[in-house]
């Protein structure tokens, strides 16, 4: 198990990004950018915040516990992970 | 038995009591420290015990559903317990636990249950108090359908700084996110917006309330009534 951080990136520059200093207990990337997607999914269906117009444009810009970027995973991957047939 | 005065309570709703009625609970009053996360009532359990808070707030909140979310905050202008004992039940449905730890005085339910039925004046005092509940809940349902998460999200930091004392809240973004009903990554969106006006100042597991004011801009009507009631049926600080 690792503690990755879920950073939301809205505009470039160090305004538009919105740091995660809890983190969550993975146990690698790849449930990392599962979690990431879950938590945009829900966030599309059922969050409406005044500061994003369109979730479309944000991604979690995940990072480790020495902060270093693990992955970049934008909200629009949502739609791209979606299973497809003969697919894995 | 250390005789609590009246005058040195912290509690809105013992302060309120008439002295006839204070001195009914006073010998069964027994302070007790909190800890975060302490269950105070059990969904489905028999309620033995009610908890004024003097210091630090509870939470109400469903218990069993998919995602907790909170429905009810108790600080010390209440009664964990209140409802279901006044309105003549002894288990809810409902879970209240400790969300900023501090200290209660805690009273058992069927000495409550007693003085409630012998005096008028504690028994609608109560009342009023689950009145004031009922105009918090119900704002809080109107918070989650019709506001945004900044909106709701000022509203619950004003209703948590007139719980404690001073302006830093202890509280984490994940405690946020389940009281709130969204994922975390929400609240840290929201707590950036609120800062970047200057109405908060966040650090870690720490939120500096900086302007209420600007806050009470945001809040579209979801806070504030409860509130009123309360200081119109109940009284002041």
């Amino acid at each position: 198990m690792a503690r990755y951080f879920f950073n939301v990136r809205q505009h470039p520059g160090p305004e538009g990004l919105a740091h995660d200093l809890e983190g969550d207990e993975l146990q690698d990337s790849a449930k990392a950018r599962e979690h990431a997607l879950t938590v945009a999914r829900d966030l599309i269906a059922r969050t409406r915040l005044d500061s994003v117009r369109d979730w479309f444009d944000c991604s979690f810009e995940i990072t480790d516990q020495e902060g270093q970027p693990v992955m970049t995973v934008p909200f629009g991957d949502t739609v791209l992970d979606e299973p497809e047939d003969g697919e894995g | 038995m250390s005789q609590i005065q009246q005058a040195s309570i912290q509690n809105r709703l013992l302060r309120a009591l008439t002295s006839d009625d204070f001195s009914r609970l006073q010998p069964h009053l027994e302070t007790m420290t909190s800890q975060l996360r302490e269950d105070l009532i059990e969904a489905g359990e028999p309620i033995k015990e009610l908890y004024f808070p003097e210091v630090g707030f509870a939470s109400i909140v469903i218990d069993g559903l998919a995602q907790k979310i909170e429905v009810g905050l108790v600080g010390r202008e209440g009664l964990v317990g209140a409802a279901p004992l006044l309105l003549g039940t002894d288990c809810t449905p409902q879970q209240s636990f400790i969300q900023m730890a501090g200290t209660l005085l805690r009273i058992d339910a069927g000495v409550l249950r007693i003085a409630a039925q012998e005096s008028t004046s504690l028994r609608t005092l109560l009342l009023r108090y689950i009145h004031t509940q009922m105009i918090q809940a119900s704002l809080t349902i109107y918070a989650h359908a019709a506001l945004k998460l900044e909106s709701r999200l000022a509203r619950w930091l004003l209703m948590c700084h007139d719980r404690v004392d001073g302006d830093e809240l202890v509280l984490t973004h994940e405690f946020l996110a389940m009281m709130l009903g969204v994922q975390r990554a929400g609240v840290t969106l929201a707590l950036q917006n609120l800062e970047g006006a200057g109405r908060i100042q966040g650090r870690r597991k720490r939120i500096r309330i900086l302007d209420r004011d600007k806050l009470l801009q945001l809040v579209n009507g979801s806070y504030g009534a409860a509130e009123a009631e309360y200081a119109r049926l109940i009284g002041g600080a």
